[in-house]
């Protein structure tokens, strides 16, 4: 083989694969006809004698070529597998041919099993997924921010949020859609969280028109009640009428005060606070009832547990409203069970506010578990028990918990609740920081 | 010696006026009341007469009840003062009691407890 031959044969790829067209290159050099007419001119140039030392510079500058060809593929792989989005890439029949990284995370399945399933099968609803795919590869239409309900390896059902992106490969003749996704269940819940917040702001306004309308006319009848009932003799049925009405106006007087704690807590003191101290408080309040009902306790506590940055009275109020609940849950006796334990916030968890207060500083949630043995709660009511007047006890208000939520929000912490026919766990997450 | 008390009741309710007004003038001990249907009027009145105690509403249209506190407290500045209220507020309370305000009550209010911290206060 004459030298132009070579040179040519290892010149022309590195261009080629420089322009990221190598595959085609090789189609084009077997089968086009005027890079056929360059070769025979190359080899009939007087240029073509041999030259060992032309041959080693073009092989280091490949070998400089290739390398720097490989950096660039490993950077541009690295960028697609560290996205933090999801992305996977389709065929024109629905097959998925490509997935990164966060797709295989999110949706739970291991490397390269993406890649053996269509994208229908990605869809809660199949036919959902079968209607999108004809839509995206059929009719090539675009879409953005379309949510979707998909469900990963393991069945469960994903929220996320889509965008496609058409995708013609011109040198390896190959078409595809690209889909660009993330898990949107977080973003909802905050979104949730923000309106539930604009609501409640709304409520607490609302609320303060609404207590001097209302308190106003409720004194004045008070007032005029008790005013007649000094006037009147003593056992006559008017005096008895009477007294009921100021009985009534005190009821709907309780009523809403009640409400107002909800729509309008008082502004947390935040402080630090022991939170054993806090509990042993609390037990020496309920012991006589604990007694009465035979129930057995059982607390925990996580060796060196920083305190709680909270507002002592008010998350006082709330724990002892479940410490009741639950002993309400357990007429018969049971188990009343108490656990707390530290765990570092995740930095999506880090509110703003604490952030701004207490910057840099390493930030803890301390949870407390208080679970009964009692009959639980049923899954249907399980949704609602946070919400205003949401009650099954015949006397009850509905506030009661809704008043615990509100408050766990005011002091940046968060409250679930558990339930199955064993009994009912209620989390509390309170804010901390570690003092180093 | 005249032991009659005179007290001022300030609220831009009539129903609030006309019942606490009733509440003390049928009370055991002996009370002159005045009424006024905002803060203006009640300042004027302040002016004129003597009174030895003012019951007073916060949430007033124009001038509120914090503001003529404040006012009267410049030129009778030991004069006490009651605040009722329909705002359970925690905050309202602090700003009260800053003003220097003696008892700060919630709407609807017992007369007999009302009627009892008027008379503790004025026995002082």
């Amino acid at each position: 083989m004459s030298i132009e031959l070579l040179l040519y044969s290892v010149n022309k790829p590195v261009l080629a694969m420089d322009k990221f067209e190598k595959q085609k290159y090789i189609m084009s050099l077997m089968n086009n006809k005027t890079i056929r007419e360059e070769f025979k001119e190359q080899l009939s140039s007087p240029a073509g004698a041999s030259d060992i030392s032309i041959v080693e510079k073009k092989y280091n500058d490949l070998l400089k070529k290739s390398k720097y060809l490989e950096s660039i593929y490993k950077f541009q792989s690295s960028i697609i597998h560290n996205l933090s989005s999801a992305l996977i890439v389709i065929d024109l029949d629905g097959n998925i041919t490509f997935s990164n990284r966060a797709a295989q995370e999110l949706l739970k399945y291991a490397h390269d099993e993406l890649n053996s399933i269509s994208l229908k099968e990605l869809f809660a609803d199949e036919s959902e997924g079968a209607n999108f795919t004809e839509l995206l590869t059929v009719y090539g239409k675009k879409f953005k921010n379309k949510e979707c309900l998909f469900v990963d390896k393991e069945g469960k059902q994903v929220q996320i949020g889509l965008t496609t992106a058409n995708f013609v490969d011109d040198y390896n003749g190959y078409e595809g859609r690209i889909i660009l996704f993330k898990d949107l269940t977080e973003v909802k819940q905050l979104k949730k969280q923000i309106e539930r917040m604009d609501r409640l702001a709304l409520l607490g306004e609302l609320s303060a028109g609404i207590a001097h309308e209302i308190r106003n006319p409720l004194a004045g009848i008070k007032a005029a009640a008790q005013i007649l009932d000094e006037s009147i003799g003593e056992d006559t049925n008017n005096k008895i009428l009477l007294q009921r009405i100021i009985k009534e106006i005190d009821k709907s007087n309780k009523l809403l005060k009640e409400f107002f704690k909800f729509a309008r807590p008082s502004r947390p003191k935040l402080e630090f606070v022991d939170i054993e101290t806090l509990i042993d408080g609390l037990f020496l309040l309920i012991n006589p009832r604990i007694k009465k009902q035979n129930v057995v306790t059982e607390i925990n506590y996580e060796e060196n547990l920083p305190k709680a940055y909270i507002d002592e009275t008010q998350i006082e109020q709330v724990m002892l409203n479940i410490l009741l609940n639950a002993l309400d849950a357990m007429p018969e006796g049971g188990k009343l069970s108490i656990s707390v334990n530290k765990h570092e916030l995740e930095p999506f968890e880090a509110n703003e506010i604490i952030e701004k207060t207490f910057n840099q500083q390493t930030l803890y949630y301390v949870s407390i578990m208080i679970s009964d043995t009692g009959v639980g709660i049923k899954q249907d009511h399980l949704d609602k028990i946070f919400d205003p007047f949401f009650t099954t006890k015949a006397d009850g208000l509905g506030l009661g918990l809704s008043i615990c939520s509100r408050l766990l929000e005011e002091n940046l912490g968060k409250i679930d609740a558990s339930s199955d026919e064993s009994g009912t766990t209620f989390t509390l997450m309170l804010p901390c920081f570690y003092h180093n | 010696m005249d032991l009659t008390k005179k007290l001022l009741i300030v609220d831009d309710e009539e129903t609030i006026r006309f019942s606490l007004s009733q509440a003390f003038i049928t009370a055991a001990e002996e009370y002159e009341v005045s009424v006024a249907s905002d803060a203006l009027q009640a300042l004027e009145k302040l002016k004129k007469y003597d009174y030895d105690l003012v019951i007073t509403d916060i949430m007033m249209p124009g001038m509120d009840g914090f503001e003529l506190i404040k006012k009267l407290k410049q030129y009778k500045p030991d004069i006490p003062v009651i605040v009722i209220t329909a705002y359970g507020d925690e905050e309202k309370e602090q700003r009260s009691k800053k003003l220097g305000v003696v008892e700060y009550i919630e709407k609807p209010f017992d007369i007999h407890s009302i009627r009892e911290k008027v008379f503790r206060l004025l026995k002082k």
